[in-house]
C-alpha cells in the first residue's frame, strides 16, 4: 500500500474563453499523505477551487500528473473517473449541495445507489451515517426543513458513506455561524483521528488552524507550505515547498 | 433501473398539473390510432363473416351496360354449358334472376325473393327438411322449390316443423311448386350489409327458366367456382371463353371483392384520417414530454451536477433521463391504449355488433406491444436530445455557489 493519498506533479490548468486564456494554475506540486489534514488558502482567484476540482476529478488538468491513492487518472475516461469520484472521493460544498427534493436519508444513501448496493444495505448504511454525524432523528426531513449545520452534516454524512481515501471541503463553513462551524469543525477533527484524510479550502485562519498543514494559493501557484502549531505536535513529514517559478 | 423509474414516479407526483397536460396529447394520440384498430379489426371480421352465407368462389356476369347490350351479348342456356365444360374450375354457371314477388301458400301471402338455384348450390344454408335441388330436378326442370328458414317461417306460421310441410305447394301466380326442402339460416349473411344474394325460394334454374325467361337473352350469369380456383383466373377465362364464341368482348364481371375492396376502401380513408389526427397528437404529445424534459433538465442542473460529483458517469445521467423519457412516454400510452380499446369496444357494440352479430377479439397483446412500441419510439425521438444535454452538463458549473 502506498502512503500518499494525493499526489500532484506539475499541474497545470489553462482555461479558455473565447480569444482570453486564464492560467487559473501554474505548476502546482503538491503531496498529501493518508491521514493527513490539510488546508488550502490564498486569496480570491488564487486556483483553490480549481485545484479542488482537479484533486476532486470533477476537471482535468490542462497537463501535469495526479496519482490518487497510487492511480494515475490521466488515463482514465469518464466512467472510470466517476468510479473514482464515487469510490475514493467524498465532497463537502459551501452551498451543502443537497438534493432538495429529497429526504435526508436519501440524499445521504445516494453514492450507494450509484454504487449499486441494494436497497436495503443503503438504508441500513445511510441511517448509520447519519447517526454518526448526530442526526439520527432527522431521517426524514428535507433539506428546507434542517439547519445549516444539519444540512452540511448530512452532506458530510454523504461524503463518507462509501469510506473515500480523501474527504474534499471547498470552504464547509463559509455559510455557517460561528457556532454551527465550530460543531462541523469539531466533527472533521474526529474524523481526522479516525484516519481520515481531509483537504479543506477555507478563507479563515482559524479553521486553517485546525488543520495540521496550511498550503497558500497565490496567482495558481504554490506560496507557502507550512505545518501549523498541530502538525507540529502530530508529527507530519512535511517537506516545506517553494513557490515554483513558471517557466 | 427499478429505482430510476421510482424516482421518476416521485417526480411525476410532485409535478402532477404539469405531467397529466403533457400526457393529454400522447393519450389522445394512442387512443385515436388504438381505437381505429380495433373498429377496424372488427369491421373486416363482420364482412368476412357476412360473405359466409354465400359460397365465396361465386362472381357474377354481364354483358357491358351499352344499349341493347343484352340483345348483342345474346347469352343463352348454351353459354352456361360452355363455360362448365370449357373454363376449368367452374363448377355451376345458372341464369342470374332474382325477382321480388308474392309466393302464397294456403292462405299466407308474402312477398319474398324467388329465383332459382343449380344441384351445386350458391348458398351455404344447411338443409334441415328434405333435400336440396338435385341434379335430376335441374335436368328435368321439375316444378319444386326449396323454401329459406325465412320463407318457411313467413309461409307456414304454424307449422311446427320444417319436415311437415314437405310435400305440399307453394304458387308463385298460376304456377305451382312442390316443397322437397328447408334450409336453415345462415349463420351469417350479405343481408347484414344492406344486400342479399341468396332466394328465399330457390327452384330449379332450368325451371325458373322455362317459366320466366324463355325467349329472351339471359340477363346475366351467375357462376360458382371450384374452392381451389382463383376467381380472377375465372373470370378472365370465362370472358374469354365467351367472346370467342359471340364475338367481341363486351362482358363484364363482378365478384364480391368488389364489395370488400369498397369497405376496406372506405375503411382505408377513415383509417388514414384518424392514424393522421393520431400522427399530429403524438407528435404535438413528443415535443410536449420533450419539453418537460429540457425543463427537468434545467431545473435539476444543480441536482445533475451533485450526482455527477457524488459519482455518476455520463453514461449512468444519460440512463437516468431516459428511464424518466420512458416512463412518461408509457404511461402516456397505456392510458391511451386502454381508452382506445374502450372506444375501440364501444364502436363494436354500437356499430358492427349489429352487422355481424359478433365482436372481434380485441386484440390486447397487439394493443399492449404497440404501446411499448410508441413509449420507445417517443423516447428515442424525444428523450435523446433532453438526455445528452442532461449528460453534458458540466458538474463544476452546475455546482458553483451563488
Ligand atoms: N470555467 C472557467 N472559465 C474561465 N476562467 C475560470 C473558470 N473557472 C475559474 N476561472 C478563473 O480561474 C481563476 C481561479 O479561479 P478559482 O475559482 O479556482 O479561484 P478561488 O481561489 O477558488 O477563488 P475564491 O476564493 O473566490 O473561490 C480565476 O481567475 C477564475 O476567474
Ligand atoms: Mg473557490
Amino acid at each position: 500500500m502506498n502512503d500518499i493519498a494525493i499526489d500532484l506533479q506539475q499541474i497545470f490548468k489553462t482555461y479558455k474563453s473565447g480569444s482570453i486564456e486564464v492560467q487559473a494554475l501554474r505548476g502546482v506540486t503538491l503531496r498529501i499523505e493518508r491521514g493527513e489534514y490539510v488546508a488550502i488558502m490564498g486569496p480570491s482567484g488564487s486556483g483553490k477551487s480549481t485545484l479542488m476540482n482537479v484533486i476532486g476529478c470533477l476537471d482535468r488538468p490542462t497537463s501535469g500528473n495526479y496519482h490518487l491513492d497510487g492511480i494515475d487518472l490521466s488515463a482514465l475516461d469518464d466512467r472510470a473517473l466517476a468510479k473514482i469520484r464515487l469510490e475514493k472521493l467524498g465532497f463537502i460544498f459551501q452551498g451543502f449541495n443537497l438534493l432538495p427534493r429529497t429526504d435526508a436519508l436519501k440524499n445521504v444513501s445516494l453514492p450507494l445507489f450509484y454504487a449499486k448496493v441494494s436497497p436495503r444495505e443503503r438504508r441500513e448504511r445511510a441511517r448509520a451515517a447519519l447517526a454518526e454525524v448526530g442526526l439520527a432523528d432527522r431521517g426524514h426531513h428535507k433539506p428546507s426543513e434542517l439547519s445549516g449545520g444539519q444540512q452540511q452534516r448530512v452532506a458530510i454524512a454523504r461524503a463518507l458513506i462509501n469510506n473515500p481515501a480523501v474527504l474534499l471541503a471547498d470552504e464547509p463553513t463559509g455559510n455557517l455561524d460561528s457556532t454551527t462551524s465550530e460543531e462541523i469543525l469539531a466533527l472533521f477533527e474526529s474524523l481526522h483521528r479516525a484516519g481520515r484524510t481531509i483537504v479543506v479550502v477555507t478563507h479563515d485562519e482559524e479553521v486553517a488552524e485546525r488543520a495540521d498543514r496550511v498550503v497558500r494559493l497565490r496567482d495558481g501557484l504554490v506560496l507557502s507550505d507550512t505545518p501549523t502549531a498541530r502538525g507540529h505536535f502530530s508529527g507530519g513529514s512535511i517537506v516545506p515547498q517553494e513557490a515554483t517559478p513558471q517557466s | 433501473m427499478l429505482d430510476y423509474m421510482r424516482e421518476t414516479l416521485e417526480l411525476m407526483q410532485e409535478n402532477l398539473t404539469r405531467t397529466i397536460l403533457t400526457l393529454i396529447g400522447l393519450v389522445v394520440g394512442v387512443a385515436a390510432i388504438i381505437s381505429i384498430q380495433v373498429a377496424a379489426a372488427g369491421m373486416a371480421a363482420a364482412v368476412n363473416g357476412a360473405f359466409r352465407g354465400i359460397n365465396i368462389n361465386t362472381f357474377f356476369l354481364f354483358p357491358k351496360s351499352t344499349q341493347g347490350s343484352t340483345q348483342r351479348a345474346n347469352l343463352g342456356l348454351s353459354d352456361l354449358t360452355l363455360l362448365e365444360r370449357n373454363v376449368p374450375g367452374v363448377e355451376t354457371a345458372i341464369p342470374f334472376g332474382q325477382t321480388r314477388t308474392i309466393v302464397s301458400a294456403g292462405h299466407q301471402h308474402v312477398m319474398l325473393k324467388f329465383g332459382g338455384e343449380s344441384y351445386r348450390r350458391f348458398s351455404t344454408a344447411p338443409v334441415v327438411a328434405g333435400h336440396a335441388i338435385s341434379r335430376t330436378d335441374v335436368e328435368q326442370a321439375t316444378p319444386v322449390c326449396v323454401l329459406s328458414s325465412k320463407a318457411f317461417s313467413r309461409l307456414f306460421p304454424h307449422a311446427a316443423d320444417p319436415s311437415t310441410v314437405l310435400g305440399q305447394s307453394v304458387y308463385v301466380g298460376p304456377k305451382r311448386y312442390v316443397i322437397v326442402g328447408v334450409l336453415g339460416p345462415a349463420t351469417l349473411s350479405t343481408a347484414s350489409l344492406g344486400f342479399d344474394i341468396n332466394n328465399d325460394v330457390v327452384i330449379p334454374y332450368t325451371t325458373f327458366y322455362n317459366d320466366y325467361q324463355r325467349g329472351r337473352p339471359l340477363f346475366g350469369i351467375q357462376v360458382l367456382g371450384s374452392r381451389d380456383a382463383t376467381l380472377a383466373t375465372l373470370e378472365a377465362n370465362s370472358k374469354r371463353v365467351l367472346s370467342q364464341a359471340h364475338g367481341g368482348s363486351i362482358y363484364q364481371t363482378f365478384d364480391f371483392g368488389f364489395f370488400t375492396k369498397q369497405i376496406d376502401g372506405f375503411f382505408g380513408v377513415v383509417g388514414t384520417i384518424v392514424s393522421a389526427v393520431g400522427a399530429i397528437s403524438l407528435l404535438v404529445a413528443g415535443i410536449g414530454i420533450m419539453n418537460i424534459l429540457f425543463v427537468s433538465v434545467s431545473e435539476r442542473t444543480r441536482e445533475i451536477g451533485i450526482r455527477r460529483a457524488i459519482g455518476a458517469s455520463r453514461a449512468t445521467i444519460l440512463i437516468q433521463f431516459f428511464v424518466e423519457a420512458f416512463v412518461l412516454a408509457f404511461s402516456g400510452s397505456l392510458v391511451g391504449m386502454l381508452a382506445g380499446l374502450g372506444i375501440g369496444e364501444l364502436a363494436q357494440q354500437l356499430f358492427i355488433a349489429r352487422i355481424s352479430g359478433t365482436i372481434a377479439a380485441l386484440p390486447w397483446m397487439h394493443a399492449i406491444l404497440l404501446a411499448t412500441l410508441f413509449a420507445t419510439v417517443v423516447t428515442l425521438v424525444f428523450g435523446t436530445l433532453p438526455a445528452l444535454r442532461a449528460a453534458s452538463v458540466d458538474p463544476i458549473e452546475a455546482l458553483r455557489y451563488e
